[in-house]
């Protein structure tokens, strides 16, 4: 008895530290099958530094750098999961003739979205604090997917999203290729390269997760594939790698 | 025993071949699909959106006209494309082929009626409701079209200080006023330096205000003490003119009491006199 125990042990263990499922987790998208998706302006609720000498001004624009990658990059996985998104210009632009305020968007009544436009969900990005040490590099973003016909909030995902940098023999941080590569293909600052890469792979893995498209081939197939928890802290770790480090799932 | 040796051997250097051909197969198969599909001009986006000059916004009108022609040759179109490259034209002030690029959008995807229109709307209302010219052309062509567009700028890609003569003939046709637009993509270093410089004028722009606010803020200090100086200056007036007043009525004083003494001293001397006269 107590050897079947011992050996049921470690099993219950790994069925427990499994995410939910798909199914359970996005049940409100299966409900509603959105394929259209419009990406509202970035709230960016992350502080910055008073204008006092020209370092701040530098720490400012490299913020607002990243949260420009954060919106250009929001697009992709959405498409690659078989989602109608209109490009960054074109939202940018269709945002422009919107005058309710995020706020009054993110909580109102956003049905004429639907009946005017076409669009089945509204996804809201809100970027609200960054924090870097010398090696690493953090930031904390909401998730929210609206539908526009009934209100409901379809998804909710709050990610705290870190960035290690592998260090040298002297304890000092190295930058990683890639982002070497990043700061002299977009011409910025490794700084903001190091920002920018971040929220980039927290979009991929965040939005990747969303089921297929409802048109799509993959929609009914991954029900019962593993998805993300709704709070979870991702870690980027010196090698590149992405690992889902701890989730408190409500 | 030989021959089994030899056979191992033929059989070991046989799948080795076949591994070789069979990866190299599928490493030509990997870099033929990443070379036809382009994805976003990320790269553009993302100058333009930072730096937004017209030499930033042309680049990515340029990059956006390749990656309609790639996609479109590998029959993958990215949704947006057309619609984001309608925005970039419709900036450029080329409003009859943003028009277009907006109902290929349409065409494309129908699903984003609703938005594009919106979107031509407010970038092209002058144009709205001709929806039906395009919709006869096919995809490809519009692609083509629209990659021809672009490349007609072609001559435009000259940084400023090294124009030769050929493109300033070109521009001086192009536009018949002086004020030439000449779009210039900067180089990493010249968008550092840029933004850099956009600094020091906004921190000298923001010591000037500092400055400013400092002055005003003196003058009201001083201002203040003004105030105070005259009101001490008016209460010591008062308090001297008290005194004087104070002196005046003290004086006054005196002198009604001399003249009361004196009064009473002639009456006492006329009193005597008349009781002199009477006893006389």
């Amino acid at each position: 008895m107590k050897r079947a125990l011992l050996l049921l042990l470690p099993l219950l263990m790994v069925v427990g530290c499994k995410g939910p499922k798909k199914m359970t987790q996005y049940n409100e998208v299966y409900k509603e099958r959105p394929s259209t998706i419009y990406i509202a302006p970035i709230s960016d609720r992350s502080e910055r530094h008073p204008m006092r000498t020209l370092d701040d001004s530098l720490y400012n624009a490299s913020l607002n750098t990243a949260t420009k990658q954060l919106f250009l990059t929001a697009s992709d996985p959405l498409v690659f999961n078989g989602y109608y998104v209109l490009g960054p210009l074109a939202s940018a632009q269709l945002a422009a003739t919107e005058t309710r305020t995020g706020k009054q968007l993110r909580n109102d009544n956003i049905n004429d979205y639907y009946t005017e436009l076409g669009i089945d969900a509204v996804l809201f990005i809100t970027l609200y604090s960054w924090s870097e040490t010398s090696s690493s590099w953090s930031a904390d973003i909401e998730y929210v997917l609206r539908s526009t016909r009934t209100g409901n909030e379809v998804m909710h995902v709050f990610v705290k999203a870190s960035k290690q940098l592998p260090t040298d023999f002297k304890g000092n941080p190295k930058p990683l290729g890639a982002d070497l590569d990043f700061a002299a293909k977009y011409g910025c600052d490794l700084e903001t390269a190091q920002r920018c890469r971040l929220v980039e792979i927290v979009n991929q893995f965040v939005l990747r997760d969303l089921p297929s498209g409802s048109r799509s081939r993959g929609n009914a197939v991954e029900r019962y594939v593993v998805s993300h928890p709704e709070y979870f802290n991702l870690n980027i770790n010196p090698s590149g790698g992405v690992e889902l480090l701890k989730s408190n799932e409500n | 025993m030989k021959t089994g040796t030899y056979t191992g051997k033929i059989q070991l250097m046989f799948r080795v071949g076949r591994c070789l051909i069979l990866n190299s197969l599928f490493v030509m198969m990997f870099i033929s699909c990443t070379g036809q599909y382009k994805g976003m001009p990320r790269e553009e986006v993302l100058a333009y959106h930072t730096y937004s000059t017209y030499g930033e916004l042309y680049a990515l009108a340029q990059a956006y006209a390749e990656s309609i022609n790639a996609a479109v040759k590998a029959d993958t179109l990215h949704p947006g494309m057309y619609a984001d490259y309608g925005v970039v034209l419709a900036q450029m002030g080329h409003r009859e082929a943003a028009c277009r690029m907006l109902n290929a959008e349409m065409l494309a995807f129908p699903e984003s009626r609703g938005q594009v229109m919106r979107v031509k709307q407010s970038l092209l209302p002058e144009l709205m409701g001709n929806e039906q010219a395009d919709r006869t052309a096919d995809t490809a062509q519009l692609a083509r079209w629209a990659y021809d567009s672009i490349s007609a700028l072609r001559p435009l890609t000259a940084v400023a200080s090294v124009i030769d003569s050929s493109d300033r003939e070109w521009i001086s046709q192009q536009t018949p006023t002086d004020s030439v637009e000449i779009p210039i993509r900067l180089t990493a270093n010249q968008k550092r330096e840029m933004l850099l410089q956009e600094q020091t004028e906004a921190e000298r722009l923001r010591k000037a205000r500092e400055d400013s606010v400092a002055a005003a803020k003196q003058a009201k200090l001083d201002a203040r003490k003004q105030v105070k100086a005259d009101k001490e200056k008016a209460k010591k007036q008062k308090v001297k003119a008290k005194k004087q007043a104070d002196k005046e009525k003290k004086r006054l004083d005196k002198q009604r009491q001399k003249e009361r003494k004196r009064q009473a001293a002639e009456k006492e001397a006329q009193r005597k006199q008349n009781v002199k006269g009477g006893g006389k």
